[in-house]
């Protein structure tokens, strides 16, 4: 059998409207967990804000945040998948599905970089990756659309033989500059090496990995550390909750790297405390499975 | 939890203290626009009001979607608040200008304005980002649109709101700033763990 347009239509303007309704459990279950740790009063009445926000647009329907942002999304084809009917357009007409069913209506946040005029839709959006998984049968989709609040801070350089200390020095430089900003607590991904669009792409894929336990620890010790150390950093930092004051700063810090030249580039991607995700697969058979 | 009801007197906004969590009631003007910013203070530098008199009021960093109803009549759905330091170059001349008490949105004002709202007797609120949800229930009627010819979030929106919050002080009327006190422990925090070599 071969997966449809319609199929990729369907599933992409399904997972947008999903991401802007409700978080991620597990970022729900991280949101939760802190609140017990957090030793700031107005950290800990926050996150309990931030929870019944979240709980009340799950219940009504309704949006987690107004700036719906820039839809992105992550599309990896299985090599035993067949098509019936284009991909990329199929992604482009799922963007405009959601964007003319979506009840409440959307507000226009996709930007002209040049004339700053406004719209629904605009040149390439929305922003889709493509890779490929081999032998799979199936097409895995992560939707995660991208507001002004993180992506307006988020940061990349290229170092020449760095240390390690080097580039945990930038990652930390980076969450400050963004400090109260960026509706802590965040989500830290980086990816370092490769070429500079590889690390932004490695950054994102690690902003995306799960929270907690699901996300595991990262199997390299090396980055497991460096994880850990960078967590904690920022946590000391004291921004919290909305950035005005605590301990829970970020949730996680996940780190990817590729081999690269003597320059290393370093993107530090952000994502908000809703840490807007959702992904499913359309399996060769039709079958949808909605991962998260 | 502190109730405030618009409008607000110099000696209400004066009393609010850094970190205390606020709920709003009363009339409150918003735009998260740009061009709305600008088209303001051009009118104050010209001498001529605004389309609504913001004296001992409120105005803030909040998107809104609001549109005329089949009737005729406005409704405005969902409102959620945005980064205020984009803002950072108008707000001083807004906030004295306009005689405001109270401005918000989310990630605060720079240092000039925290020094216009010392001058005026303004204070800055925090408002959950990613809020929607539990801001929008505050929502009880549309009481005036201006400049409709921009995009929804970016009119000058007055709306009345019965408990719009919670929301945190995060500026003071006093000079004083959350976000300046923060960043400062913050950059000495991190100094002192580098120097500890908890971080290399």
């Amino acid at each position: 059998m071969a997966i449809t347009s319609e199929q990729i239509t369907q599933l992409t303007a399904d997972l947008y409207e999903w991401s802007l309704k409700k978080i991620p459990d597990d970022t729900h279950a991280a949101l939760a967990a802190a609140v017990p740790r957090e030793t700031n009063d107005t950290g800990r009445k926050t996150l309990t804000i931030m929870l019944k926000s979240a709980d009340a647009a799950h219940e009504t329907g309704g949006l987690v945040c107004s700036d719906v942002g820039i839809p992105t999304y992550s599309v990896k084809i299985g090599t035993r998948v067949q098509f019936e009917g284009p991909v990329r357009q199929a992604i482009v007409d799922g963007f405009a599905r959601m964007v003319a069913r979506s009840d409440p209506p959307l507000l226009k946040m996709v930007t002209h970089p040049l004339t700053h005029v406004r719209g629904h839709a605009g040149k390439d959006m929305p922003i889709v990756i493509f890779d490929v998984i081999d032998d799979a049968d199936y097409v895995d989709i992560i939707c995660a659309p991208k507001a002004m609040g993180t992506g307006r801070w988020e940061a990349s350089t290229n170092f020449v033989y760095p240390t390690a200390q080097d580039i945990e020095a930038y990652v930390l430089d980076t969450v400050l500059n963004a400090g109260s900003q960026a509706c802590p607590p965040i989500v830290v991904g980086v990816g370092i090496g490769g070429t500079l669009d590889y690390a932004a792409r490695l950054a994102k894929d690690a902003v995306l990995r799960p929270v907690g336990e699901k996300g595991g620890v990262n199997p390299d010790p090396m980055l497991a550390d460096m994880e850990e150390r960078l967590l904690r950093a920022i946590n000391t930092m004291g921004f919290g909750p909305m950035g005005t004051g605590g301990d829970t700063t970020a949730m996680a810090v996940h780190v990817d790297y590729a081999a690269s030249h003597g320059f290393v580039p370093v993107v530090v991607s952000l994502n908000c405390w809703i840490n807007r995700r959702t992904r499913a697969r359309i399996h060769h058979d039709g079958r949808v499975e909605r991962i998260e | 939890m502190k109730h405030l009801t618009l409008p607000l007197t110099r000696a209400d906004v004066e009393g609010l203290e850094l970190g205390e969590m606020v709920v709003l009631s009363g009339c409150v003007t918003m735009s998260i626009g740009l061009p709305t910013h600008r088209r303001m203070v051009e009118l104050l530098d010209a001498g001529k009001p605004l389309p609504v008199d913001l004296r001992d009021g409120a105005f803030m960093h909040l998107s809104c979607y609001n549109r005329e109803r089949p009737d005729g009549g406005q409704e405005a759905l969902y409102l959620n608040p945005t980064t205020s330091t984009r803002y950072n170059a108008y707000m001083p001349r807004l906030v004295e200008g306009a005689g405001l008490r109270l401005v918000g949105g989310k990630g605060g004002l720079d240092e000039a304005s925290v020094q216009a709202l010392q001058r005026q007797g303004c204070a800055y609120l925090s408002f959950l980002g990613g809020g929607c949800a539990l801001l929008s229930q505050a929502i009880r009627r549309v009481v005036s649109v201006h400049w409709p010819e921009e995009i929804a979030q970016f009119r000058l929106l007055t709306l009345e709101v019965q408990e719009l919050g919670p929301a945190t002080v995060a500026i003071d009327a006093h000079g004083n700033s959350l976000y300046e006190q923060l960043r400062a422990r913050a950059m000495a925090r991190l100094r002192q763990e580098r120097a500890a070599q908890v971080l290399p």
